[in-house]
């Protein structure tokens, strides 16, 4: 009797299954037009980008009702770990949010980006927009493969009150700025320059700054290579003992927080200089009423390397290579003067199209920082993304032992020089 | 048919548990093992067969030393703390002494097991914040400024600093384990010590020690495991740093996985923390001889 009961009960459960599912489907193309479904992916769960994102995403499937838009966040370390999970599981969204250079690189390396040579060509309305000097950390072999949206630099953030009450002149050359911190110190300010040495890409800003201006371009370029490198040069000594010396000035509560606890020091006053980069002006802005100026990473007298470049480098959009051609309209949706002036004067972040970052949509100190982004002679790439990540770890986790005493520029260069000859293999 | 139906429907009952098993923990080990000998990044579409030179890099890299070191003054200390320790806690909780606040205390010690160990990362790192964390301000307040240090960013004290956390944590878990033993154990054993005129130690040492020695087995494999596989706590609360001071097997592992795309490099590590795994329990089930003479 049971088995006689049971047989149509699994039937009639499957047939409900295979309606409810039939159903969707019928929904899904309720106005005629088969539903396009991509899935977004950025690093700002966190306000005001995420709502700036929701919305965008809304206007977009509004004036699309044929798209559906589905958005996933996460923030920066975990963007970079769950990005190479989805690239290795073949679940690549199909527009996505990439940083420059070797990260780019990378990605473009599973044979799974999609080339946009010719989406650039084909419209030039809107790519002639973007600005130009921006495709190059996206640009490999002559194949542009991401948009540069965003874009940034980093230099010393000050506190022009406790600079002019101590009458300190702003440095520029990097004894001037010693000088400076002595006098910060003698000021009674402890620990004059503060950092968040527990990120250790915050290690990887200052180092990229500082082998830019002590190391040889030429030198560089070959190191930056993964199959040329040898970090053999005298200068990367040099470079390393500078960090070491700005270390002191940290104290040892640098090694114990992160760079968000030494931003909220800056923007409290408690901390006078600060490595910061651009996009963080509003952040500061929004903590204390501090008034802030910034200078480049002054220049290295006997440096061989570049005197007046500017650490940063633009992030952008990617595509998989399977993406449909909807989400190549919702790139260039995201990436439109009118939606970039928005999100500039929501964000403060600085963007990469023309005529979107202007004094009506940022402050003075955000339009003087792109202008120096803009009138950079040359940009030094942030130093992770620059050269090969065991290269580049080695160099961060030296940093925080270099700060806590624990190791020497020497021994840290002859680690790099040992991985160096292991990735030419 | 009695006879078959003996055997097929056991088999019938286990079969689920096996395939899981076989699916979740035998095939992903196999194909743990088998990776360790291609180097490939997750990004390249190909993988490149390069026999042994994993573990030959296992034996070179000093990272390896380091984090091995860290895990057993986790496996040390926390043996002194969850076991030990917690023995003897819950002992004193048993106690008829306590019997009025046995029960609120032992609230307020799993309380502890309860929170997720993101949430009690987080709450460390305000107590060890430098400049306005509990634990220095506490030590300024009772006139011991000089220890006061950057718990989490000096060298020496990183790895103790994250230790202590974990012994915060689990020691509740451990305690109630032994309260479960203690429980159990007849009354009648103590009413005869008592008799006998056997003081709290004599009866600690000679009853509660040997009748609760499945239990302290068990939680020394537990605690022991879990010291040669911890992650969640130096991830989240040093990262391994400041340098590679506070790494460990398994955030070492993670590190060239998942941040250094080494995913060949990767699995051989993980290979190595499973033999290490397997070689300890080993070791204890040899050594205690449990259940040979129940």
């Amino acid at each position: 009797m049971k088995k006689v009961l049971g047989l149509p009960i699994i039937l009639l459960l499957f047939i409900t299954i295979l309606t409810a599912c039939n159903a969707d489907k019928e929904n899904e193309s309720a106005n005629g037009e088969e539903t396009v479904e991509i899935d977004f992916f950025h690093r700002w769960p966190n306000e005001p980008r995420k709502s700036f994102y929701d919305e965008k995403i809304k206007q977009f499937m509004d004036e699309n009702p044929n798209v559906k838009i589905n958005v996933d966040s996460v923030l920066n370390d975990s963007y970079k770990e769950k990005i190479k999970v989805l690239v290795s599981s073949d679940k690549l969204p199909d527009i996505f949010t990439a940083w420059s250079d070797s990260f780019a690189e990378n990605l473009v390396s599973s044979e799974k980006i999609m080339s946009l040579n010719e989406v650039i060509s084909s419209d030039a309305d809107w790519s002639s927009k973007i600005i130009d000097s921006q495709y190059g950390g996206f640009t490999f072999d002559e194949e542009t493969y991401g948009i540069p949206f965003t874009v940034d630099g980093k230099a010393f953030f000050y506190n022009k009150a406790i600079f002019e009450e101590n009458n300190i002149a702003v440095p520029s050359t990097y004894d001037e700025f010693i000088e400076a911190l002595d006098r910060l110190q003698e000021a009674g300010y402890k620990e004059p320059l503060v950092e968040g040495l527990t990120n250790t890409w915050a290690i990887s800003h200052y180092l990229g700054s500082i082998f830019d201006r002590v190391v040889d371009p030429s030198v560089l370029e070959k190191d930056y290579n993964q199959n040329t490198s040898e970090f053999t040069d005298a200068g990367y000594v040099t470079g390393l003992e500078i960090f070491q010396e700005l270390t002191s000035y940290m104290g040892d509560v640098s090694t114990a927080i992160d760079h968000e606890a030494a931003r909220n020091m800056f923007g409290n006053g408690e901390v006078p200089v600060l490595y910061m980069q651009f996009a963080e002006i509003k952040m500061v802005e929004d903590i204390g009423d501090v008034e802030i100026g910034f200078f480049n990473f002054p220049e290295v007298s006997n440096g061989k390397g570049n005197q007046t470049s500017l650490t940063g480098a633009p992030e952008g959009w990617m595509l998989s290579k399977t993406a449909p051609k909807e989400a190549i309209e919702f790139l260039k949706f995201l990436t439109s003067e009118e939606t970039a002036f928005e999100f500039t004067k929501t964000d403060g972040q600085l963007n990469a199209i023309k005529g979107a970052v202007t004094s009506e949509n940022v402050n003075a100190n955000s339009l003087e920082a792109y202008d120096l982004i803009m009138e950079a002679s040359s940009t030094a790439p942030w130093f992770d993304n620059a050269v090969n990540i065991n290269i580049a770890d080695i160099f961060m986790r030296g940093g925080q032992e270099l700060a806590t005493g624990q190791t020497t520029p020497e021994d840290i260069l002859k680690a790099v020089q040992q991985e160096a000859e292991k990735l030419k293999k | 048919m009695i006879f078959r139906k003996k055997h097929v429907i056991p088999t019938l009952f286990i079969l689920p548990s096996i395939l899981l098993l076989g699916i979740f923990i035998y095939f992903p080990l196999v194909q743990n093992f088998y990776n360790s000998f291609f180097d490939f990044s997750v990004f390249s579409p190909t993988k490149e067969y390069v026999g042994f030179a994993a573990f030959e890099y296992l034996l070179q890299d000093k990272v390896i030393v380091i984090a091995f070191l860290n895990n057993i003054k986790y496996a040390v200390i926390s043996m002194v703390f969850q076991v030990a320790f917690a023995l003897i806690l819950a002992t004193i909780l048993e106690d008829k002494l306590f019997r009025k606040v046995a029960p609120a205390l032992r609230i307020i010690y799993f309380i502890p097991v309860m929170i997720s160990i993101s949430v009690i990362a987080l709450l460390f790192g305000f107590i060890y914040n430098p400049q306005m964390g509990l634990l220095n301000s506490f030590l300024e307040l009772i006139g011991l400024e000089n220890l006061a240090i950057p718990w989490l960013g000096n060298a020496t004290a990183s790895i103790y600093a994250v230790i202590a956390m974990s012994q915060w944590q689990s020691i509740g878990f451990i305690t109630m384990l032994f309260i479960v033993a203690i429980q159990k154990i007849p009354k009648d054993l103590y009413e005869a010590a008592d008799i006998d005129g056997a003081g709290k130690v004599r009866k600690f040492l000679s009853i509660t020690v040997p009748q609760v020695k499945e239990t302290m087995f068990v939680n020394t494999l537990i605690t022991i495991t879990g010291a040669m596989l911890v992650f969640n706590e130096p991830y989240i609360l040093t990262n391994g740093g400041p340098g590679f001071s506070s790494m460990t097997l398994s955030v070492h592992m993670y590190q060239q996985g998942f941040v250094k795309d080494n995913m060949g490099y990767a699995s051989a590590v993980a290979t190595l923390i499973f033999a290490l795994t397997a070689i300890f329990a080993l070791i204890q089930i040899k050594v205690s001889g449990t259940g040979k003479d129940e």
